[in-house]
């Protein structure tokens, strides 16, 4: 096998990484630029983060937007995993089929209507639109996403290890934070991590479902573009980017690691 | 003719199920379990002794795990109750249950030690923690594996795995304990060992074993007494050796063991003695009678290893011909398959005494069967 690159797996790699990353790079750089002009390079400076730390505005928002994140996320993980479990666990009920397709259905639903049937609700039930309503929102639109992740591990989960500590007396309670929890914490951590990336960076659902004295940094962002591109919001940006790809690079390391040790196990257990 | 000795358990000494007084331990009255139209335990009635090990053996889909897996808790029968010990179980969760299971799958917890896994069953009973160790040590020494406490499943042998299972489901003293597959995982040469330390185990320990198994070999080895199942129903109850010297049908004798089952007529049945008219063309003459009228269609179950072949003609009773048509050598028997002139194969297993066998046949070399007229038994189903 020749594992030297031909030339025109070159080319294909560099070309399909630039087509995906350029304007990522782009903005990284432009966020490390010492000129206000936003497309001309003035030499390397970090004028920009030192600005942001003093932008009042955009710092309340980037507080709104990590509130928002860690509380959904943790609601979400909650009720996403018991979602999975009720829907691994007991078989065959009326409707099951059903309940699966209800449960998957917010992950292709256009977030245009998600967000607008959430201000129709929060409207007819009168629940002041803010912090509150934000978070709600983000609960009920990531906890799908949940569901799949700690569904699919629990797909490969070995049903009789949970039979096996109810048999040594453990109540299904404590079979589950003992046994079934420690098991699949790895889909619930990288469920939870995915839970508040996608809550860091919606826009649409939060501008439908925001009140007065909460803008979420995506909408803060978003109202100052309008009002042409600083330096400032590439800076806050290659902020956002380096949290987010910190948060997709440690589910991905930890689902790694137990795909790892588990084929670790099974060598071990065919060559005993 | 020498009286036949007795058919009964090797134990000679334990045999509570032809005890009148005996008090039945466990028992399983009318139970049925039905999954949707399917029945996997139909209307079964059993009895198991304080102290017996009890083999359930079937193909897969008999119901015989459903069986266990009731007793365990894990499935509630749609009918009939089941009873410990005096104490009806219906309703009774899992972990209220006194018995414990040993899983096919072993199903230890693979982020806990071996000693933790050993010791969660006890902690589940909130055991003060001195005598929690006392016991883990104690059932590790049992299955030799005090000097893996601290090793995590992953870094153990397919053998010592089933041992630490072993040892968990031990570990509370359960009143009866539960295996399912127990030996299932392990290669030959281990579960031909490991069945002769389950069984010493069992008698050191006096507790109650109920196992479920598709092989006949394991169930034979180590129950005192096995059910043979088929459909979801008990075909037969009975000591290993009844099971295999007096099947009471065609499943039971076919199930277990290798056997010849010739279709015959009945010609006379007097005094005990019976001479049937084989399908295949000869006279079969019995000592095993049966109530049978003359006329009426039976089976002779014959065991391979019951027959004697020879490659010179046998004169007497119970004399059939035929051509060798296959020959396997086992090393230890040598097992042929004669086509006799009706077209019948009959199965001969003649042990290999000696190091170079006088009889020497080959494909296609005439062969002549006899055997005793005790040698078979006569079935009606």
């Amino acid at each position: 096998m020749n594992w030297r690159l031909s030339r025109f797996n070159v080319v294909a790699l560099v070309f399909g990484f630039s087509f995906l990353y350029l304007p990522i790079l782009l903005l990284v750089i432009y966020s490390f630029n010492a000129s206000r002009l936003v497309t001309v390079w003035a030499g390397f400076s970090t004028v920009w983060y030192r600005e942001l730390w003093n932008n009042a505005g955009l710092l309340d928002a980037a507080w709104v937007t990590l509130r928002v994140g860690v509380i959904s996320a943790a609601v979400a993980t909650i009720l996403g995993t018991m979602a999975a479990l009720a829907l691994s666990r007991y078989g065959r009920f009326r409707g099951r089929t059903l309940m699966t397709g209800m449960v998957f259905a917010p992950l292709v639903m256009p977030e245009v209507i998600t967000g607008l049937s959430l201000l129709l609700l929060f409207v007819a039930i009168d629940l002041d639109r803010g912090f509150l309503t934000i978070t709600l929102a983000h609960i009920t639109f990531t906890m799908c996403f949940v569901t799949v992740v700690v569904q699919s591990r629990l797909l490969s989960f070995d049903r009789s290890l949970e039979e096996a500590a109810m048999d040594l007396g453990a109540t299904p309670f404590v079979t589950f934070f003992r046994v079934t929890l420690p098991l699949i914490w790895p889909a619930v951590a990288a469920g939870w991590m995915l839970a508040f990336t996608l809550s860091l960076d919606d826009l649409v659902i939060a501008s439908f479902t925001t009140g007065p004295g909460a803008t979420t940094l995506p909408m803060k962002i978003y109202s100052q573009v309008r009002l042409g591109v600083t330096p400032e919001i590439n800076a806050v940006c290659t902020i956002l980017i380096a949290i987010v790809a910190t948060g997709v690079i440690v589910a991905t390391l930890i689902n790694k690691r137990r795909d790892v040790r588990r084929i670790r196990d099974e060598q071990m257990a065919a060559g005993r | 003719m020498a009286p036949m000795k007795s058919l009964g358990s090797i134990r000679r000494d334990f045999a509570p199920w032809s005890d009148r007084d005996a008090k039945p331990y466990i028992l399983f009255d009318g139970v049925t379990k039905q999954f949707g139209e399917f029945k996997a335990v139909d209307d079964l009635t059993l009895t198991i002794y304080e102290g017996e090990f009890f083999a359930l053996l079937g193909a897969s889909g008999c119901g015989k795990s459903t069986l266990l897996r009731m007793l365990a808790g894990f499935e509630a029968p749609s009918r009939g109750n089941i009873v410990i010990d005096g104490e009806d179980l219906a309703g009774t969760p899992p972990y209220r249950r006194p018995v414990n299971m040993m899983f096919q799958s072993y199903a230890l917890f693979p982020h806990m030690s071996v000693e933790k896994n050993v010791a969660f069953g006890l902690r589940q009973e909130r055991m003060p923690r001195d005598q929690i160790a006392e016991r883990v040590d104690q059932v590790l020494r049992l299955v030799k594996l005090e000097n893996y406490a601290s090793r995590r499943p992953d870094q153990l042998s397919g053998g010592q795995r089933q041992r630490v299972a072993l040892a968990r489901s031990l570990a509370k003293r359960p009143k009866v304990l539960l295996l399912d597959e127990p030996l299932g995982a392990l290669d030959k040469k281990l579960r031909e060992e490991t069945q002769f330390e389950l069984a010493d185990l069992q008698h050191q320990l006096g507790t109650t074993f109920i196992m479920v198994t598709h092989d006949q070999e394991e169930a034979m080895t180590m129950a005192d007494r096995i059910a043979v199942m088929d459909q979801g129903k008990i075909v037969q109850v009975a000591t290993p050796e009844e099971i295999y010297e007096a099947p009471n049908s065609r499943f039971v004798a076919d199930f277990v063991g290798n056997v010849n089952v010739l279709e015959a007529k009945v010609l006379r049945a007097e005094g005990g003695r019976m001479s049937l008219e084989a399908a295949a063309g000869f006279t079969i003459e019995t000592v095993n009678a049966v109530d049978a009228s003359p006329g009426q269609t039976v089976f002779y179950a014959l065991r391979p290893e019951k027959l004697r072949i020879s490659g010179e003609p046998l004169t007497g009773s119970n004399v059939v011909a035929g051509e060798v048509w296959d020959i396997a050598y086992f090393g230890h028997v040598t097992s042929f398959r004669i086509k006799l002139d009706s077209g019948e194969i009959m199965k001969v297993a003649m042990i290999n005494a000696t190091r170079v066998s006088p009889l020497q046949l080959t494909w296609h070399d005439r062969a002549w069967l006899q055997f005793d007229d005790d040698a078979g038994l006569v079935l009606t189903r």
